[in-house]
């Protein structure tokens, strides 16, 4: 556990409380990926963030306040727009004890991360939120179903409600976002939680556990399935996060 | 009548219910009826083809439709079906 490392993807609603997590878990390994500015509107949720850094570079405000909460961290702030080729190249370069966290808002990104992790037989932990709720899932490939036996594609935009339209509660953000570094911590400690989707709504307070079988021909974990197609990736959850981006 | 779970994103269409019950003897049959209590909740689980959408699962309490007999799955009285769409936000 001392020597492990964390690799959180996205540093925005889920990142944010992961990372505190992952800190409280006794992580001192941790990178950090994220493209985006800290913007006002979603200090709610990004509860390492405080109006000074508005406009800052979320992984350099990030890692400011995780050094301060913890001077023996050995952080790396990593400001990179992931897209297949320079995720793939980031993913490569991971020592075999990464864990990597997905906690991007973006559908296509989180279906990525997790069939490249797969091919570079990295363990992880994918996460979502919207409203009240979301789910969390940790994925050891080989080990279990893995997230696309459970779903087989992301959602299209057009049936995919946005963030910006629906919101985001603080608190369903926080509690998934913790769920991830506990679950992060766990793989990398050999825990049994592999393979088993928990699905939480903050209004009704009855956690759902999913811990479905493997599914034949699952072109996430079958070896003899397709790799899955990867097209462009499409419009991030938050609108104005993916227009950060592409600055 | 078996007991539906509604994910967060398509309680709208049940005016903020979590839970609803639904009459029928397959997934398929309680499908159709939520959509008689709720019309436009199916197309939101369904294809045009009627299938069961790539990126929303449904579960029979613990088991996977897809291992059983997908749409045609039978259901009991005491059955809790759960609908579980990929949540796309971070
Ligand atoms: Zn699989």
């Amino acid at each position: 556990m001392a020597g492990s490392r964390f690799l959180v993807l996205g540093a925005g609603g889920l990142g944010c409380p992961a990372l505190l997590g992952l800190l409280a878990g006794g992580a001192r390994r941790i990178g950090v990926v994220d493209c985006d500015v800290v913007d006002a509107t979603n200090l709610h949720r990004q509860v390492l963030y405080d109006l000074g850094d508005v406009g800052a570079p979320k992984v350099e405000a990030a890692t400011r306040r995780l050094r301060e909460r913890s001077p023996g961290l050995e952080i790396e702030p990593i400001p990179l727009r992931l897209d297949e080729r320079t995720l793939s190249s980031l993913l490569a370069a991971q020592s075999a004890d990464t864990v990597v966290l997905e906690c991007s808002d973006q559908p296509d990104l989180k279906f990525l991360v997790h069939d490249l992790c797969g091919e570079h037989h990295l363990p992880l932990v994918v996460g979502g939120v919207q409203r009240w709720g979301g789910q969390a899932m940790a994925v050891r490939h080989g080990a279990g179903a893995c997230f696309r036996c459970v779903f087989e594609g992301a959602p299209p935009a057009e049936l995919a409600p946005s963030c910006a339209a629906v919101g985001v509660l603080g608190a369903a953000a926080g509690a998934l976002g913790f769920l991830m570094a506990h679950l992060a911590v766990a793989l990398d400690a050999g825990d049994d939680v592999a393979g088993t989707l928990i699905a939480l709504d903050l209004r009704e307070l009855r956690p759902q556990q999913i811990r479905p079988g493997r599914r034949a021909g699952c072109p996430g974990c079958d070896p003899h399935a397709p790799r899955p197609a990867q097209g462009p990736l499409g419009p991030a959850c938050s609108t104005s996060a993916a227009a950060a981006c592409s600055r | 009548m078996p007991n539906v779970r509604i994910p967060t994103p398509l309680r709208k269409y049940t005016q903020g219910r979590e839970e609803v019950t639904v009459a029928g003897d397959t997934v398929g049959v309680v499908l159709d009826g939520l959509e008689q209590s709720y019309p436009g909740i199916k197309e939101r689980i369904c294809d045009e083809a009627g299938k069961v959408r790539r990126f929303v699962n449904v579960f029979v309490g613990e088991d996977d439709i897809r291992f059983l007999d997908n749409l045609a799955t039978a259901v009991k009285a005491s059955d809790e079906i759960s609908i579980v769409p990929a949540i796309a936000g971070g």
